[in-house]
């Protein structure tokens, strides 16, 4: 089954979700690919905004009412970057694991292209507020609050087991957030093996911060080249990762409509599109609140919870001292990562809606063991890493951190590992 | 095509003009209304949003959550880092002469030089950057900005993202005076009642009386629970209005006389790393003009000193489990 505008969907929602889908279309709630009758699909097509609509509403309220109460800006901000992030990773199918296993499966190299524009769009951003909060970058200090992260054996292991972790579930942790809010059966189960990863990472965090990730050196780009040094490097190395992607682009399709609120709304945004939005999200919400990640808020709230139970050691050497998602013990009910996880869940759920793309399922058994087995992964692997494939990778690499580019690399290497592994084995799709 | 250009014409003089008159009071930017400055050792955000552009102003923001000041600052002000830049990094200690020497080159600071210290937090660490500051004989020019970066903003006064260029400065640091530092043989001696002089202990009740060791989340610990003998427990926001500003010069006297602190005998201010008890260092010394010193070792140095009396109102024993 391919979606609207012609690309493959991922595993973790084509394969699971065709039924359902086939269900709902025929109840008149699907229209796009075959509604039976015209009228029935445009009442469910009305249905359907108005409840987007109102999801859209809701989320412009709070962020109007958080951002009325002292100190409420960074609040308000975070729920409308999230909002958007959640948008553009729904309607673009931003799925660091789908367009990884889009190209080494399906040859189409279109997704990761999408990616690397995510990066090239986020590296120049981030030099244009770096170079103005941070003149001279040459000295001890860190840019504020980038995630620049230590660079070491852990790292890459962290990389590798995020990777499998995305093979095995489907998904990394925000495309299974955006997921949930598509109604995908595995992303609920991803996301309580994440928070139990999390746990997981708690406890093997002490003796691995022992061997290795005290003396692992915390390497920042801009401090040796220079902003524009650094601004240069890695876009050349994204060239040089595009060259060969480029090589392989398909013939271009025949654009099927020209109608644009069909583009925006119904059709997936080509994956280059999200990555420029992507970069532009990353920028702005440095600018004003803090690097783009999503794990702060799961980790935070599993530290606490699995605390609360007697279950961590006493203390969790140095682990606070690091930039990354910070996990650091929340005091209040409202968080800046916590809301904008909210607002992506909700603002992809409102997209998916609108496009037809909200399709519910009950999960089958096998999805239920790989997303809980899968996100336990991603869990460890995001906790040992100090973030995910957004505050790791895309922040970190837009920052000029080494650490998102070694973590990069093993997480997609682990992922194509996995993916062979369980292809051969016929365990994955 | 006449009209639409007058048009705009119109609207452009109409938003211009009002500006104007707002323009007209600023240039010479007030040459540092002396007055204002001279006596206070604070500064009011009308007053410092009026001088901005001063060349003998220096605005320094010492904020304690990182990203703040990058995200947006008072317009000119520059950036210190307390972890970094105040302190020694290895040994506990307050920043040494070359050090300090060097920051005040960067920031274009003079012996002359006003300087308006401002941060987060109800200005703790802006009050800690002025006792370090004071310790370097940059004491009288030294203001502090009256209720901080909680005001400005609350006031919706402008804010910056660019980085203020100052010329340096070719200011040369001496060795600091102790005279504004207490040690733990001075907290020693008043604890032991060998010298008459007060301590005034500015944490949470509960930290004061030994219930808790430190604040919830605190690594930086000591052994023992409870406080210095002889100390008396003004926690420091009781010096503070709800808007951040302090509290006027005679409602300070009556907060502090009441503890039996007027300023007759030397006091001792103390917390649990030093910081926040600069605050209240600064309003004794700077605002009521009493003998004043901070001991920044506090309760993670006394209160893991060997043999030293200590009181514990909560009866907080320690004991192996």
């Amino acid at each position: 089954m391919t979606s609207p505008d012609g690309l493959a969907e991922p595993v973790g929602s084509v394969s699971f979700a065709a039924k359902p889908a086939r269900r709902l279309a025929r109840a008149g709630l699907v229209p796009v690919l075959a509604g039976p009758s015209p009228i029935a699909a445009s009442r469910g097509l009305a249905l359907r905004v108005a409840i987007a609509a109102l999801v859209a509403a809701g989320l412009a309220t709070a962020a109007w009412r958080l951002s009325g109460e002292t100190g409420g800006t960074r609040l308000a901000l975070s729920l409308v970057f999230g909002a958007l992030f959640g948008l553009v990773l729904q309607r673009s199918r931003f799925c660091f694991s789908c367009q990884w296993r889009d190209f080494l499966v399906l040859g189409d190299p279109r997704g990761m292209l999408g990616i690397l524009a995510a990066l090239a769009a986020g590296i120049a951003g981030y030099a244009v507020v770096l170079g103005a909060w941070m003149p001279d970058p040459s000295g001890t200090r860190l840019a504020p609050d980038a995630h620049i992260g230590p660079v070491g054996p852990v790292l890459v292991l962290a990389g590798l087991a995020f990777g499998t972790g995305m093979a095995l579930s489907g998904s990394c942790i925000s495309a299974h957030l955006y997921r949930l809010g598509e109604g995908s059966p595995t992303a609920p189960f991803a996301l309580v093996g994440t928070a139990l990863g999390f746990v997981l990472g708690f406890l093997t965090w002490n003796p691995l911060y022992l061997a290795s990730i005290s003396d692992a050196p915390v390497l920042w780009l801009p401090r040796h080249l220079g902003y524009a040094g650094t601004l240069a490097l890695s876009l050349a190395l994204l060239a040089a990762l595009a060259w060969p992607l480029l090589r392989r682009l398909p013939t271009p399709e025949p654009a099927a409509r020209s109608d644009p609120l069909h583009a925006v709304f119904v059709a997936r945004w080509p994956v280059w599109i999200g990555g420029l939005a992507v970069g532009a999200i990353g920028t702005l919400s440095y600018l004003r609140v803090g690097p783009l990640g999503v794990t702060a808020e799961i980790g935070g709230r599993a530290r606490q919870a699995a605390g609360s139970f007697g279950l961590l050691p006493e203390r969790l050497e140095g682990l606070d001292t690091f930039r990354g998602c910070a996990t650091a013990v929340r005091d209040a009910l409202l968080t800046p990562n916590g809301l904008f996880v909210g607002g992506l869940v909700l603002a992809s759920f409102a997209a998916a809606l609108v496009a037809g793309q909200f399709r519910p399922a009950l999960p089958t058994s096998g999805q239920v063991v790989r997303g809980l087995t899968g996100g336990l992964l991603l869990g460890w692997g995001a906790m040992t890493g100090l973030g995910c494939s957004v505050g790791t990778l895309l922040s970190g690499i837009m920052a000029g951190a080494v650490s998102g580019w070694v973590f990069g690399v093993a997480m997609f290497a682990g992922a194509a590992g996995t993916l062979w592994v369980g292809r051969r084995m016929g365990v994955l799709a | 095509m006449l009209r639409p250009s007058a048009f705009l014409f119109a609207v452009a003089a109409a938003v211009l003009l009002p500006v104007a008159p707002a323009a007209a009071q600023e240039p010479a930017a007030q040459p540092v209304k002396e007055g204002s400055t001279k006596e206070s050792p604070l500064v009011s955000t009308e007053w410092l949003e009026k001088n901005l552009d001063s060349k003998k102003i220096r605005i320094v923001e010492v904020s304690v959550e990182p990203g703040v000041f990058e995200r947006g600052h008072i317009p000119n002000a520059q950036n210190v880092s307390w972890h970094t830049d105040l302190v020694e990094t290895v040994s506990r200690d307050i920043a040494g002469p070359e050090k300090f020497t060097a920051l005040a080159r960067r920031l274009g600071v003079d012996r002359d030089t006003t300087i308006v210290l401002y941060g987060d937090n109800n200005n703790w660490f802006a009050a800690w950057g002025a006792w370090v500051f004071a310790q370097y004989g940059l004491t009288d020019n030294v203001k502090l900005l009256d209720g901080g970066r909680k005001k400005w903003e609350a006031e919706k006064r402008p804010l910056d993202t660019r980085t203020a260029d100052v010329p340096a400065s070719t200011f040369t640091a001496q060795a600091p005076s102790g005279k504004l530092r207490a040690r733990f043989a001075d907290v020693l001696a008043v604890a032991k009642k060998e010298r008459d002089e007060q301590i005034l202990d500015i944490r949470s009740p509960d930290e004061f009386s030994g219930k808790i060791i430190a604040p919830a989340g605190i690594q930086e610990l000591a052994i023992r629970a409870g406080h210095i003998p002889g100390s008396v427990n003004i926690p420091w926001a009781k010096a503070v209005n709800p808007d951040g500003t302090l509290k006027s010069k005679e409602e300070l006297k009556a907060l502090y006389a009441a503890a039996g602190i007027d300023g007759s005998k030397p006091i001792i201010t103390s917390c649990r790393i030093g910081e926040r008890s600069s605050h209240s260092w600064f309003v004794l010394s700077r605002i009521l003009g009493y003998d004043a010193r901070n001991y920044d070792g506090s309760w993670t140095e006394y209160g893991n000193a060997v043999g030293v009396p200590v009181v514990n109102l909560a009866g907080t024993v320690w004991g192996g489990k």
